[in-house]
């Protein structure tokens, strides 16, 4: 066989690209964690911040926690919540459309998936705007719950297509036999189909809650009052200036959802999330 | 009997995330269309459209297509240099794959947060860097060339990893004999690129530029930081008020219609070239 990944310059390219990109992806968060750590004499405080700061401190996170204690709880609170509210929404309604979608016909259940994915194609501001005015007359403004309804349409169809990507692998012949062992349909739905499709409900619910923990339209236009996390940082990195405690929350959000992306790695793959439009 | 009774459990299944999709998601995007031809009063009326066009003109509209088209290009060459690497096996693939993931994972407010930093024109690590090399500091906020280039720089750091997923997906679908014929051949890296990877792929870039192109639209918490343009989003948002929100609507209505442009120009796309190849032919 042709080969050219056995020629050394070939070789030699790819570690190029390799570290060429590495450097990419980790300049920025170099650059976060020197602003939260670093002295802000060496960082914010000087014209030309050092690339490579000596001084480190962590009065940078006393401070934002000290001055924001209180604000900052609340607003982790509320970014928790909704996302335990969004991915429990998700795995109940998107578990049970995957099922149902996976016994209709190719046709009628393309064109279901179809209507899923063109929701997602609006966008959300045009989404929020008359959403808010529906939630200041039903007393869903300002609350977890309302955001969380409306976070839920950006996670949906994706959850839907992620559990009918689980289901596939189910062998049929599983379910045939708990049904002439006397099983009906939804108890061969939770007893037996449920317990196979485990990995793909995990991690529909963990993408579902790290969609949610990161998301900005809706928090912003639905609940400005008592913001979500993100909103915090944007109010604090611009309405009030305050840079170092922009970062410090910076931090403290991505840390968790480092970890998490990088336990969820092996089923952020193309072919799952373009599962169902792929056809 | 039981067939019968099983379709329609499965109907009832689906109903609930099918009914859920269309209360929260089409109902609002039609009342928005409906009342950006409603006054306050609830008459029909052209003023919230004339209204914006007289405040904003027609800027938000062609920054968001120079934003969305830049921010493609940028993003697919990334993708499809990250993806070619990532098709070929090499030591510390599964650690390289690991990495290039992080960004996913990191909040797009937060991206926009460091690379707000990265960019200031007082204090920003870009200017830092360029002194260095006794390069003047640049006001990268101050002109509309400096600031797209931190907004799509941002955006593209953020979203790069999923439209290379998606290329990957699409790429290892490629049968490598398809390559090895072209060498024996003759056929030269850029040749083997635009005659086999390129037309094997059209589905997948069409499904990616979909995903993508539609965010890109959309693109909202990073514009309110790194750029000082308007965008459609930012219009909108700006316009939003909870007392009126008429004219908002007005530009919500502008905003969804250039999305359901885009989309169908994909779609057409993906229906003529994607496929045709996708079959293999």
């Amino acid at each position: 066989m042709v080969s050219e990944y056995k020629n050394p310059r070939a070789k030699v390219a790819i570690y190029v690209g390799v570290v060429f990109f590495t450097f990419l992806v980790l300049l920025p968060l170099y650059v976060l964690f020197i602003i939260a750590f670093g002295s802000p004499s060496q960082t914010v405080a000087a014209y030309y911040p050092a690339l490579f700061p000596t001084k480190f401190t962590l009065a940078n996170f006393y401070n934002a926690f000290a001055g924001y204690g209180k604000i900052l709880e609340a607003a982790f609170f509320k970014s928790l919540e909704t996302a335990f509210i969004v991915a429990a929404i998700a795995i109940l309604l998107g578990f049970h459309a995957a099922f149902g979608l996976s016994k209709l016909s190719f046709k009628l259940g393309s064109i279901i998936i179809a209507l899923l994915f063109f929701s997602t194609m609006i966008p959300s501001i045009t989404i929020a705007i008359p959403i808010s005015a529906t939630f200041l007359k039903l007393g869903l403004y300002d609350s977890s719950l309302g955001l969380a309804f409306a976070q839920e349409l950006i996670v949906l169809p994706l959850t839907v297509f992620l559990i009918m990507g689980s289901l596939e692998s189910v062998p049929k012949q599983l379910e045939n036999q708990a049904r002439v062992d006397g099983a009906s349909f939804m108890q061969a739905l939770y007893t037996v189909i449920f317990p196979l499709a485990v990995p793909g409900v995990v991690s529909a619910f963990l993408l579902s809650w790290l969609m949610s923990w990161d998301e900005f339209t809706f928090a912003v236009i639905l609940s400005p009052v008592h913001p979500t996390l993100p909103v915090l940082i944007y109010l604090d990195s611009t309405a009030r200036g305050n840079i170092l405690t922009a970062a410090s929350f910076s931090l403290l959000v991505t840390i968790p959802v480092i970890v998490l992306t990088i336990i969820l790695s092996k089923f952020i793959k193309g072919n799952y999330l373009t599962a169902g439009i792929t056809g | 009997m039981t067939k019968w009774r099983d379709s329609w459990t499965a109907y009832i299944l689906i109903l609930p995330a099918a009914l859920y999709v269309l209360i929260l998601a089409f109902i609002p995007a039609i009342e928005a269309v409906y009342y950006s031809f409603t006054n306050i009063k609830g008459g029909y009326t052209l003023f919230n459209y004339s209204f914006v066009l007289s405040v904003f003109g027609t800027r938000p509209i062609v920054n968001t297509f120079i934003v969305t088209v830049t921010a493609l290009i940028l993003q697919f060459v990334f993708a499809f240099a990250l993806a070619s690497l990532l098709a070929k096996p090499f030591k510390g693939r599964g650690a390289f794959s690991a990495i290039i993931l992080i960004p996913f994972g990191v909040a797009t407010i937060v991206t926009a947060v460091i690379f707000h930093n990265i960019f200031s024109t007082y204090g920003g690590y870009a200017n830092s860097f360029l002194n260095i090399f006794g390069v003047k500091p640049l006001d990268w906020t101050g002109s509309f060339d400096t600031s797209l280039f931190a907004l799509i720089l941002a955006d593209s750091w953020k979203n790069t990893p999923i439209v290379t997923l998606i290329l990957l997906a699409g790429m290892t679908t490629i049968s490598p004999d398809l390559y090895s014929q072209a060498m024996v051949d003759g056929a030269n890296v850029i040749q083997r690129f635009f005659r086999i990877t390129l037309p094997n792929m059209a589905g997948f870039i069409a499904i990616a530029l979909m995903i993508r192109g539609i965010s890109e639209f959309n693109i909202f918490a990073m514009a309110l930081l790194l750029f000082p343009y308007q965008l459609l989003t930012t219009m909108t948002y700006s316009l939003y008020d909870t007392v009126n929100a008429h004219p908002a609507y007005a530009g919500a209505t502008i905003l969804l219609g250039f999305v359901l442009i885009f989309a169908t120009l994909i779609m057409f796309y993906r229906t003529r070239y994607g496929v045709g190849h996708s079959n293999g032919k």
